[in-house]
């Protein structure tokens, strides 16, 4: 299928994981545009003022200074311009109240992030094949 | 993968037949239920036939006559047990219409149905993913 390539937001708080999933893109050849936002207020402000295109796909960290993932999928899920954004959970939480949380505000997948990178970018691959039968 | 059923609402006993045949190929374990259209599925999660536990996905074909898989999806979002389940659309057509809605229904993926010997990548494209993501514990 002929894909073009949507816009993917990136909001994590840690700057080793967010190289992290940028080194994973690259070794997979995604080639779609990554956003960064450093938490859930400035993703928020970045999609509501938009400082960046409105993204596709959001890859979400939950643990985050200011407004963790949950929260900021709350405010995601209630606004009309952007509750039908893909939301992809990647994260360290193995909480179960996290991941009733999210499948609840309907992400489309929790992955926890594992602890290698070899295993990460074999997720990441994962991830693409499956976007790459997506319609966004 | 997590073990859980797996519900499938498609009205073609083709379409049942090869989803049936690549979950063997695949050595797909978890238990797949079949419903013929929405109304049969909904019976299946909220009525009298009742799937137990709760299937984590569902995987419908959406562009068929006789399922109103929109329908079926508003539903299930707006059931406090059953919202959390990862819907998957698959179809066959073009319907921008049914790709917006079901988009806004939050689903986990709109999927463009394979041609006939694809089938056997497409769901092992799915089971891949399946086996990378978390799930939730069952209710109590």
């Amino acid at each position: 299928m002929i894909q073009k390539l949507v816009n993917i937001l990136l909001v994590e708080d840690d700057e080793v994981d967010v190289m992290n999933v940028k080194r994973a893109f690259s070794k997979n050849n995604i080639k779609n545009d990554l956003f960064v936002a450093g938490n859930g207020v400035e993703a928020l402000d970045m999609l509501r003022n938009s400082i960046v295109p409105l993204p596709r796909i959001i890859i979400l960290d939950i643990n985050m200074p200011k407004m963790n993932g949950i929260e900021f999928l709350k405010e995601l899920r209630e606004d009309e311009s952007l509750k039908n954004i893909s939301v992809f959970v990647m994260t360290t939480s193995n909480e179960d109240s996290d991941k009733i949380n999210a499948y609840n505000l309907n992400v489309a997948g929790y992955i926890l992030k594992p602890l290698s990178f070899e295993k990460f970018i074999s997720s990441v691959a994962t991830l693409k094949d499956f976007w790459s039968l997506c319609e966004m | 993968m997590i073990n859980s059923n797996i519900l499938f609402v498609d009205n073609s006993k083709v379409g049942i037949e090869r989803a049936k045949k690549a979950f063997t190929t695949l050595g797909i374990e978890n238990t797949l239920h079949f419903a013929e259209n929405d109304v049969e599925a909904w019976d299946m999660l909220n009525g009298n036939h009742k799937i137990s536990p709760v299937p984590k996905i569902l995987l419908i074909d959406i562009n068929q006559e006789g399922v109103n898989g929109i329908d079926l999806i508003n539903k299930i979002r707006s059931h406090e047990d059953l919202k959390s389940i990862l819907v998957f659309v698959i179809t066959s057509i073009d319907n921008e219409k049914n790709r917006s809605e079901a988009l806004n229904l939050n689903i986990a993926g709109y999927i463009h149905k394979p041609i006939d010997n694809d089938n056997i990548d497409f769901f092992s494209i799915l089971y891949n993913y399946w086996n990378i993501i978390e799930y939730s514990s069952e209710k109590k």
